[in-house]
């Protein structure tokens, strides 16, 4: 995509975190791109660093235990991660904002919902010109960004406390928190996994639409391959810290290059045809002792010997479309 | 929320009934005579049993209990076989003393232990946080009474900044005891240098009293402001924008403070019945002191009437405290249906 510009870029993204046995060595140098107006998801199994990815975009990883061993986040060309403390918040102010997986956990609960959404409007918002909003505005706003959600009786729900209310419900307020607000970043970690199905898909709409009105930027992570066909542009498959292929959603869906990804879609299970998928054999790797080389070496049904030697970088495997593998080593010079 | 209040305040007279009976309980069954204690030796036999009619001590325990109950709730809880003055009389002028001084141990104890706690959660692992550790263990680990001897002997025979013994010097004029707080009489009868002076004389045995809870409630503090700090909304607020001061101050403190009152209310009521050893360092002329000497001199009134007090202080501040926690915690007060 040439005409769009740069958001947010990851690169080489090293992220350990110290516990009692040793030193965990979860992110391998992640790389990833967003670009502005893009919706990007970003995919992969329960554990693979999904979750730590977003944490350090975010910068609230507990440092320690958690450490950053290297690598770059840049927004806007500036790197994140040596951002002041000033500059953090600002940033986090305007331009970012989050969506997490469990939204009990997501709500503050002693406070109501109303208390909790003002803050975040009364401490980021600003008038063009400046001003801090009046108190009217602030509650204008925060009665809006609900309605948005779709949530029936705005007023009432702002004076309830996160425990009245079920967790659809408090999904919804979790994206109305996310969306009162200017930014222009969502980063959306499995915001529907804990939810019920029915729920699930309702909010996803919602949010796809109320994403679409404001043209945010997304980075959506799941483990659900419809959602990410739904809702993303282009995506990347993670495994066990590293991202192994990218491309533009459709396209990698059809014909996935990386026997990971190829092993992933098969494991999808399928409304039609014969009863429960092949999986993947083997499990996740232990990150104290990560297999050397490409981490998948042990469980790749087509591993070569150069493969438990050096991991592979990524090589073109069509338009867009680029996977860690050396079974494509060819194609690419 | 009257609601959860009302059912607290029912749940609270039956502990109290329950308690009534224990007591009443004990006192029936020690050994020996109560009317023939209260005549003396040389009393006849004929006598004895007068009074015995007049105690109802020949009717059924259920009889007794009535009775019994009937004049406790009148005020009468007999006469003090060691200081020979009713029993009430005793606790009119013991009790305040005692209340005063722990009621402001205790608040020295909820600021210390809260900014101490705070402090060493929120800045976890730091230098801060490994002082107040070491400080935290000492403090449980050395006795109330090691520390009033300490603080007695530093600050006012070596410093000479805080005065010594007793609750206002001897040659000062007490104020009309209205209240019973020396600081609060003092007020009330126009003299603030007396307020002053108890003050002044209340900062040591109630700091000596305070430090093992401050010690406590400040790990109990900084444990569960980590771990709220851990919490996904609190990760949230900081994503959202929300000033880090408000984050602090009230998104993580009120969710934080709630397992820190219930303990400061159990501490309160453990001191009732344990600052003696303080009391009798500062000369402190308090409850603790009363029903320890009591207990030494089998001054079976006073130590049923001790028992009442530390009973009925208990239900009183777990009241307090539930009511408190109801407001710090809505899902209490939503579980509850009071709401």
């Amino acid at each position: 995509m040439p005409n769009s510009s740069l958001l947010l870029e990851i690169r080489n993204l090293h992220v350990g975190f110290r516990i009692f046995e040793g030193h965990l060595r979860v992110l391998a140098g992640v790389a990833l791109v967003v670009n502005e107006g893009e919706r990007v998801g970003l995919v992969g199994e329960t554990g693979c660093g999904k979750t730590t990815t977003v944490k350090s975009v975010l910068r609230v990883l507990p440092i320690p235990p958690a450490r950053v061993a290297g690598g770059e986040i840049l927004y806007r060309g500036r790197d994140v991660l040596r951002m002041h403390r000033h500059a953090l918040h600002v940033l986090r102010r305007q331009e970012l904002t989050a969506i997490f997986q469990d939204p009990l956990q997501s709500l503050n609960p002693v406070f109501t919902v109303g208390s909790q959404l003002r803050d975040i409007v009364r401490d980021s918002m600003r008038t063009p010109e400046g001003r801090a909003l009046s108190r009217r505005e602030i509650e204008a706003r925060c009665i809006q960004a609900l309605e948005e959600t779709g949530m029936p009786d705005p007023d009432r729900i702002m004076s309830n406390y996160p425990i009245q209310l079920s967790g659809g419900m408090r999904q919804r307020v979790c994206i109305a928190e996310a969306l009162s607000t200017t930014a222009r970043l969502l980063l959306a970690d499995e915001p529907t996994t804990n939810l019920d199905v029915t729920i699930q898909d309702q909010i996803l709409r919602k949010l796809d639409r109320l994403v679409d009105q404001k043209g945010s930027s997304v980075l959506m992570i799941t483990h659900s391959m419809g959602v990410v066909r739904d809702l993303t542009q282009r995506i990347y498959i993670m495994y066990a810290g590293s991202i192994v292929e990218t491309g533009p959603t459709r396209q990698l869906l059809a014909s996935p290059k990386h026997p990971y990804t190829q092993g992933l879609m098969a494991s999808v299970p399928r409304l039609t045809g014969r009863g429960v998928s092949e999986g993947i054999p083997g499990r996740i790797p232990n990150y104290l002792e990560p297999p050397p080389g490409c981490r998948f070496h042990p469980r790749c049904p087509h591993r070569m010997p150069e493969c438990s030697v050096e991991a592979p970088p990524m090589f073109d495997v069509g338009a867009d479309q680029r996977a860690a593998c050396y079974l494509y080593r060819r194609s690419s010079s | 929320m009257a609601k959860y209040i009302g059912l607290r305040l029912l749940q609270s007279v039956f502990v109290l009934f329950g308690l009534s009976l224990l007591i009443f309980f004990i006192a029936r069954v020690v050994p020996g005579d109560p009317a023939r204690q209260a005549l003396g030796l040389l009393a006849t036999q004929e006598q004895v049993e007068r009074v015995r009619e007049q105690m109802h001590l020949n009717d059924s325990f259920p009889v007794q209990y009535y009775y019994w109950l009937r004049s406790l709730l009148h005020g009468d809880l007999g006469v003090s076989s060691y200081t020979r003055r009713p029993v009430t009389t005793d606790l009119a002028q013991y009790l305040p003393a005692t209340l005063e001084l722990i009621l402001f141990a205790t608040l020295i104890s909820f600021i210390f232990g809260q900014v101490t706690g705070v402090l060493a959660g929120y800045f976890r692992n730091s230098w801060f946080d490994g002082a107040s550790r070491l400080v935290s263990y000492l403090g449980i680990a050395t006795p109330a009474f090691v520390i009033a001897i300490l603080l007695l002997f530093v600050f006012s025979q070596v410093l000479k900044l805080a005065p010594g013994i007793g609750r206002i010097p001897i040659m000062m004029q007490a104020p009309p005891a209205r209240t019973g707080f020396m600081m609060i009489d003092g007020l009330l009868a126009g003299r603030p240098d007396v307020a002053l002076t108890a003050l002044k004389h209340l900062l040591l045995p109630a700091f000596s009293l305070s430090v093992i809870h401050i010690a406590q409630e400040g790990r109990i503090t900084r444990t569960s402001i980590v771990e709220t700090m851990q919490k996904d909304y609190i990760t949230l607020h900081r994503v959202h924008g929300i000033n880090t001061r408000r984050i602090l101050f009230k998104y993580l403190l009120r969710p934080s403070i709630i397992p820190t009152v219930t303990v400061m209310g159990l501490d309160f009521a453990f001191l009732m019945s344990n600052a003696f050893l303080v009391e009798t360092v500062y000369m402190w002329p308090g409850f603790s002191r009363y029903a320890m000497t009591a207990m030494l001199n089998k001054d079976l009134n006073a130590i049923t009437a001790v028992v009442l007090v530390i009973g009925v202080t208990f239900a009183l501040v777990n009241l307090i405290v539930d009511v408190i926690i109801m407001f710090l915690d809505p899902t209490v007060r939503l579980r509850q249906g009071g709401a």
